[in-house]
């Protein structure tokens, strides 16, 4: 946030925003994406159900794919790019992702917590 | 035909709602014959209610908190009577009415007062402070601030028709749920919770894209004033939070209308899920309001201090800090509900290092003042007075940031007397000095000093004496919301209460007679320069009231304090008398899509709170349609043309030579 950034601020677009791309370049960019999210979802798909591999690795396989796929939304879809014209862009999606992990990550470590220390009342009893 | 309203929705059997909404409802009407009588519909039609211009939005705005403080205030001083007589006795509200008054006065504080008073400067005056022309979506502001009205409106026809929430202002399941509430009241909370929450997640949505998109040439992010900074953190906090709430209460209602099991008892609810959720929006709301207020006091101290805000760049940091510490705190409002002492412990010390930024903000407020030379005018008053106050809510935070501490205070008055000294010393002060501060922007004229500060007095007083008593009654154990209660010890304290409650509703008094008096002698109190109180930031750069297009030019900004600069750089090279070359200025046209969207959105909101499915139907679709109206429009610009522009602008530049002239001679 010097004066730097803000003569990149100038030139900063929103999403939705036509960028410096021919029609040509934009639909070939639509088209890699659209391929690219359709074999990660169809790769889900397969793992879940296939025994090809290691049983226990398809959970974790199954969410680096679902990483991969909003990688994949985020570029070919919502256009964020690492380049100077999208500061604003990328400095809102890692606000939106700090408070994301920080509500949720809080929610399920307090919820957690409070059903450990207030169980039902017949788990209570079994306890003791 | 009707769902469940019939003629037993108006209380009969209770005069006092029924009396107070017939006072209002006959004022109304008396209000809108005269205004039809005398011919003022078209005016009113044409300059406000369809106004896309930020400065009337703001200024609609903050009469909407005004009237609304009115009512809040009045539920305030029926609590305090009946805590000051129900002592051994019913006092004088049955409890099923005075639930429903501690409920609405939460309500009506949080959502329809404070929150508008500062979406409201923050409309009126940030893009002025940026040199823009409007913000960014000058017609979704529109929208957004008819939505609170809904809001807001709904709120005060649960009064007469129907009843309101006895729940609190949170509303906690399972006494919100349908089997404990199963009348109406808790729906009216929730439906005009989730239509104001609209309107304020566009406001959000709105004022954060102008603050990063829309400023004048070579205002870039370290030049802005500190108004701007606040604003900006405050409206991404509400871009973030207010989704939770419209979430928490989707399933809440939920529960309540399709016998879903969200935060039910049964069926694998989970009350305490609510609770949390609530809070994950309710802390950072808190910051939303009082950050907004923290930007109105750097630039009233830096302004009556005659000097550049000390350690700017501390309080940049300091805000976008409190920003994202304001997400890591919640807990702190539920620490007795059961989590285990990791989880309070990371919780209590989060809340004790969000005072840190907090106190930095203090100590550059301090350091503005040292060495400047101070004048006392009453924006700067309720400054000082708000350093003083909130330094002590603020202390008080710290304490019940302690979890053991908390065991002890938690829903007790001193927790009432704690977020009433830091919202009433922090949020209201603030709002209160923005008030007076940009009145003369707004108006064009200055309120009267002598009321004002009367005013402050009185308020500033009132609320000492009504407040450190609650501190001193929730120490000997008095919990919050009582009706009734049978404990010596706590009496006198409730009367000392309500003593201040008198005072300070003289304060209120005081502030409609400034109004009243500031209005008659406008001629005697007319800002003709358009900067009244030796500014330093872009709103005094125009006239007062700016003209429609706020500046003929985009100004050109070189430094921090620009307009300062701009004086300074006029005084030494006397200013150009060469006439400028004027350009044509486009800006939007009025459009009614805010008003009539809101219109559409009460019949829906009351519909849905007497189950009445055809009109919710007709409400959405009417809804639906005006949105599609407007964004099927053709010409949504028109154009001011240049000679018109020049005629304006050459009227303020006149003056302004003139008091440059004379300030050069001295």
């Amino acid at each position: 946030m010097t004066d730097q950034t803000h003569i990149h601020g100038e030139r900063d677009l929103a999403p939705g925003q036509d960028e410096q791309h021919s029609v040509g370049e934009r639909i070939l960019g639509y088209v890699v994406g659209l391929a690219l999210a359709l074999l990660l979802t169809a790769t889900s798909f397969f793992i879940a159900g296939t025994d090809l591999v290691w049983q226990p690795s398809i959970p974790v396989a199954l969410i680096v794919l679902a990483i991969a796929q909003m990688g994949v939304h985020l570029v070919f879809f919502l256009h964020i790019t690492t380049g100077p014209d999208n500061t604003n862009n990328v400095l809102a999606l890692a606000f939106g992702l700090l408070v994301v992990f920080l509500v949720v990550g809080g929610t399920v470590w307090i919820m957690s917590n409070l059903n450990a220390n207030m169980p039902p009342m017949d788990q209570i009893m079994m306890r003791q | 035909m009707l769902g469940k309203l019939d003629w037993s929705a108006i209380p009969f059997d209770q005069p006092i709602p029924l009396a107070a909404g017939g006072v209002v409802l006959v004022a109304i009407l008396a209000v809108l014959i005269w205004v039809v009588v005398k011919g003022h519909l078209p005016y009113l039609w044409d300059e406000w209610i369809t106004s896309v211009d930020h400065k009337r939005i703001g200024v609609m705005y903050i009469l909407l908190a005004s009237v609304m403080l009115l009512r809040g205030g009045s539920d305030a001083i029926m609590m305090r009577i009946q805590q000051a007589v129900a002592f051994q006795s019913q006092g004088y509200l049955p409890p099923e009415h005075y639930n429903q008054i501690f409920s609405a006065h939460g309500t009506i504080m949080i959502f329809f007062v404070a929150m508008p008073f500062v979406i409201g400067l923050m409309n009126l005056i940030v893009p002025l402070q940026l040199g823009v022309r409007d913000v960014a979506f000058p017609t979704l502001n529109s929208v957004g601030f008819w939505l609170t009205a809904t809001g807001a409106l709904l709120v005060n026809v649960s009064l007469v028709v129907g009843e309101f929430a006895r729940t609190g202002w949170l509303a906690f399941p399972p006494l919100s749920g349908l089997s404990y509430s199963p009348g109406v009241g808790v729906d009216y909370y929730a439906w005009s919770l989730q239509i104001s929450g609209v309107g304020t997640l566009v406001a959000g949505i709105n004022l954060v894209t102008t603050v990063l998109k829309l400023r004048t040439r070579g205002m870039n992010y370290l030049r802005m004033p500190m108004f701007c900074w606040t604003t900006l953190a405050s409206n991404l906090l509400i871009v973030a939070a207010f989704p939770i709430l419209t979430a928490t209460l989707a399933m809440l209602l939920l529960d309540r209308y399709l016998g879903f099991h969200f935060f039910t008892n049964e069926a694998g609810g989970n009350v305490m899920m609510f609770m949390n959720l609530i809070w994950a929006w309710g802390h950072p709301e808190v910051y939303i309001l009082v950050l907004p207020a923290f930007g109105i006091f750097s630039e009233v101290v830096s302004t009556f201090s005659g000097k550049a805000l000390f350690g700017y760049r501390s309080m940049v940091l300091a805000t976008m800090a409190i920003c994202v510490v304001s997400f890591m705190v919640w807990l702190h409002h539920f620490f007795t509900m059961g989590a285990g002492p990791n989880v309070n412990a990371i919780f209590g010390i989060a809340s004790m290092i969000i005072a840190i930024p907090t106190g930095v903000k203090i100590y550059n407020w301090l350091f503005t003042m040292y060495g400047g030379r101070i004048r006392f005018a009453t924006p700067m008053l309720w400054s000082v007075g708000f350093m003083v106050t909130f330094i002590i809510g603020g202390l008080t935070g710290v304490l019940v940031a302690v979890p053991p501490a908390d065991f002890m205070l938690h829903n007790s008055m001193f927790l009432v007397a704690h977020f009433h000294n830091v919202i009433i010393g922090g949020v209201l002060f603030g709002a209160f000095a923005g008030f007076e501060y940009w009145f003369p922007k707004a108006f064009g004229f200055r309120l009267d000093e002598r009321w004002g500060k009367a005013a402050f007095w009185f308020t500033f007083t009132g609320f000492w004496v009504t407040f450190m008593p609650l501190y001193i009654a929730g120490m000997l154990g008095m919990t919050r919301r009582l009706q009734h209660y049978d404990v010596a010890a706590w009496r006198p304290w409730m009367i000392v209460a309500v003593i201040g409650m008198a005072v300070l509703s003289i304060g209120v008094i005081c502030q409609i007679m400034q109004l009243v008096v500031s209005i008659r002698n406008r001629e005697a109190l007319r800002d003709r320069t358009g900067d009244p109180w030796d500014g330093r930031s872009l709103e005094w750069a125009t006239s007062s009231p700016p003209p429609v297009f706020n500046f003929a030019f985009h100004p050109d900004v070189r430094g921090e304090d620009a307009y300062w600069d701009m004086k300074v750089r006029a005084q030494q090279q006397s200013l150009e008398h060469e006439d400028p070359e004027y350009h044509d200025i486009e800006m939007p046209r009025n459009s009614p899509t805010g008003f009539v969207c809101a219109f559409f959105a009460t019949i829906m909101g009351f519909a849905l709170i007497w189950h009445i499915w055809w009109m919710v139907i007709l409400g959405g679709l009417g809804a639906f349609a005006t949105f599609v109206v407007f964004a099927w429009r053709d010409h949504d610009e028109y154009v001011i043309p240049a000679e018109e522009v020049a005629r304006i602008d050459r009227v303020n530049l006149e003056e302004r030579r003139s008091l440059v002239s004379m300030a050069g001679a001295i």
